[in-house]
């Protein structure tokens, strides 16, 4: 059976036994190319479901909209990650969620009416092919040999002057249009109200202009430091493509580094960030 | 006979135009393509269908000041913003142009927004007819066309070796006189074929299934960014604010989305659009009814900006089609 002959029946077992009243998936889009999110809370529009490397969005999002219900969901590899951070942090409880968890074979590049055969750049040098957590599997586990360097764009951009990397964000936010898509597609942006929403006192003020946009996505990404899952998916939603993984994974590399941590591999283990450990020192330097 | 201009004399007269104005038009941007102010004319790209943002914000921009507030001799002194140079707009698709028509109805009619007035009056728009179509593109569904002129001063013509010319208005005489046209015995090239949408009646439908599940559902998929909103040419919701600046205070107003969480909250909490459905309704009912009723004009224009830039898919050509679809049912 293929991906999606195996998603369409583990959900149409679920809706028939009764055991979550919807399930989230992915079905085709409207331009018949690409996939988009599906709700499906009757059995037979299972067969609308598909699984294939398409399917870009992380639908761990929207379990924050259903906390109190129980709901299947199809996740990736990175997705799944999510999930492990959204029950580290108590925003989902484990009971709540049946995970139909899917082996990645890498997403394309896809664009509006367009998709191709190319990986996306994320998905060339990911090393998370199997879900981290499940409750069913589908496909076969696979183990990715680390590259030597697991952060190449990161370097390329660690090479560059401040100057460099001053002209080279400026010039990218200066693109901002401040819609939040990338918030708002975030797993991890959850809080209640976002820094930037919250008008008295005001934070960050409202322009759409230069200042105010890079103040938005710096302080976005350090808000996801030892956070971010890595799933990428506010740098696919961005209107204006800005590169915003390259914040993402330098903050990602930083946590690795000094506290050998990945968020969402681990429900359990403390986030660096968020918790003090008994022997740990208080300063980085000493 | 139509009148008649060459590439090369198109070419020239841009560099002209650019000499004492702010010339806007279509060029590269990254893997984009944006309407930009144009300092050397080969930027200006010509093979796109349309434009990634719309060029509502040349008239609205994402963040302008209204005017500046000072204290003076025990009082309070305005001084509204002034739009200086003159603007050429060249390359707008006629369907933006009718997003523009649209945008006028609010910020126009009584009381006017004076500085969206000024806008206007020192803007010259010179459309490009289209004789491709992009699959998500559906102005003649929604009153336009391809090669609809309305809301033009100049509206050009793409042909061999150059373009068809129609001058509309005294303003685009003035900046391109008989004078610099030729006569062309060329055919009028055939417009793009443009997909249909069954948007007739819908206004009436929408009214009908005010209440049905259906917006609910819908917002299940949908993220609640402000994206459909900003790249929409004719949404106008703005927020407004006093900044500090060098000891006065200018009052500035940047755009807006009904999308996002809290846009209608109001003093003591209470939120009348508080669920995501009731939002999304109101998105659709504001393009399809309440602003049609208002102003006698469709305030979706068809241009596919929102169908294509849509992180979940959330397509106003379905949503049309679904509404069609639920009938009477709600009456």
């Amino acid at each position: 059976m293929s991906e999606t002959e195996q998603i369409r029946a583990k959900a149409k077992e679920l809706l028939d036994s009764k055991k979550v009243d919807c399930v989230i998936g992915y079905e085709r889009a409207t331009d018949g190319k690409n996939a988009r999110p599906m709700f499906v809370y009757n059995a037979k529009d299972t067969d609308r479901l598909i699984f294939d490397q398409t399917c870009r969005h992380n639908l761990v999002r929207y379990l924050l909209n259903r906390k109190d219900k129980v709901t299947g969901i199809v996740v990736k590899p990175c997705d799944s990650r999510a999930i492990n951070l959204l029950i580290n942090e108590h925003q989902i409880a484990r009971d709540k969620v049946v995970i139909i968890g899917v082996v990645c074979p890498g997403l394309v590049k896809t664009d509006w009416n367009k998709t191709g055969d190319k990986l996306r750049d994320a998905c060339q040098i990911c090393q998370q092919r199997t879900p981290v957590v499940y409750d069913v599997l589908i496909g076969e586990p696979k183990k990715v040999e680390p590259p030597a360097d697991a952060y190449p764009d990161v370097t390329g951009m660690e090479g560059k002057s401040v100057e460099e990397k001053r002209a080279f964000w400026e010039k990218e936010f200066s693109r901002c249009i401040r819609c939040y898509a990338c918030r708002q597609a975030c797993p991890g942006c959850y809080c209640s109200e976002c820094f930037v929403d919250r008008l008295d006192p005001l934070w960050v003020g409202i322009r759409i202009a230069p200042a105010e946009n890079e103040m938005w996505n710096t302080m976005r990404a350090f808000h996801l430091g030892g956070r971010c899952i890595g799933c990428n998916a506010c740098e696919m939603v961005c209107p204006v493509n800005i590169p915003l993984s390259l914040l993402n994974r330098k903050l990602e590399k930083e946590v690795m580094t000094l506290f050998k941590f990945q968020a969402g591999l681990d429900p359990e283990a403390p986030q660096p960030l968020a918790a003090f450990l008994k022997d740990e020192k208080l300063g980085v330097a000493e | 006979m139509s009148k008649f201009i060459s590439k090369k004399d198109l070419n020239s007269w841009l560099n002209k135009v650019r000499e004492k104005r702010r010339l806007i038009a279509p060029t590269k941007v990254e893997d984009l393509v944006l309407f930009k102010e144009i300092s050397k004319v080969e930027d200006i790209v010509s093979d796109y269908v349309n434009t990634d943002l719309s060029p509502k914000e040349f008239f609205f921009p994402p963040t302008e000041v209204l005017f500046s507030i000072a204290k003076k001799d025990g009082g309070v002194e305005l001084t509204p913003a002034r739009v200086e140079k003159e603007t050429v707009i060249f390359g707008m698709r006629p369907c933006d142009a009718k997003g523009i028509i649209a945008l006028d109805k609010p910020f126009l009619e009584e009381p006017t927004d004076p500085l969206y007035r000024e806008h206007r009056d020192k803007t010259i728009l010179v459309g490009v007819a289209c004789l491709k179509a992009c699959p998500e593109c559906f102005c003649s569904s929604m009153g336009g066309g391809p090669d609809d002129p309305a809301g033009f001063d100049i509206m050009l013509t793409e042909v061999k070796d150059g373009y068809l010319v129609q001058v509309l208005t005294d303003k685009g005489k003035a900046l391109m006189p008989d004078s610099m046209l030729s006569e062309s015995k060329e055919a009028k090239p055939k417009a793009a074929e443009v997909a249909k949408v069954p948007a007739e009646g819908v206004n009436v439908r929408l009214r009908q299934n005010f209440d049905d599940p259906y917006w609910g559902r819908l917002a299940d998929r949908c993220i609640h960014c402000n994206m459909c909103s900003y790249v929409c040419p004719t949404c106008y919701c703005f927020d407004i604010r006093d900044y500090p600046n060098k000891g006065k205070s200018d009052r500035v107003r940047s755009w807006e989305s009904c999308q996002s969480a809290g846009f209608t909250k109001i003093a003591g909490g209470h939120d009348p659009r508080a669920n995501k459905g009731i939002r999304m309704r109101q998105r659709f009912a504001h393009k399809l009814l309440y602003f049609p009723e208002q102003f006698g004009v469709s305030h979706c224009i068809g241009c596919g900006r929102c169908v294509k830039s849509c992180p979940v898919n959330i397509d106003i050509r379905e949503i049309i089609s679904d509404v069609q679809k639920l009938g009477a049912k709600g009456e």
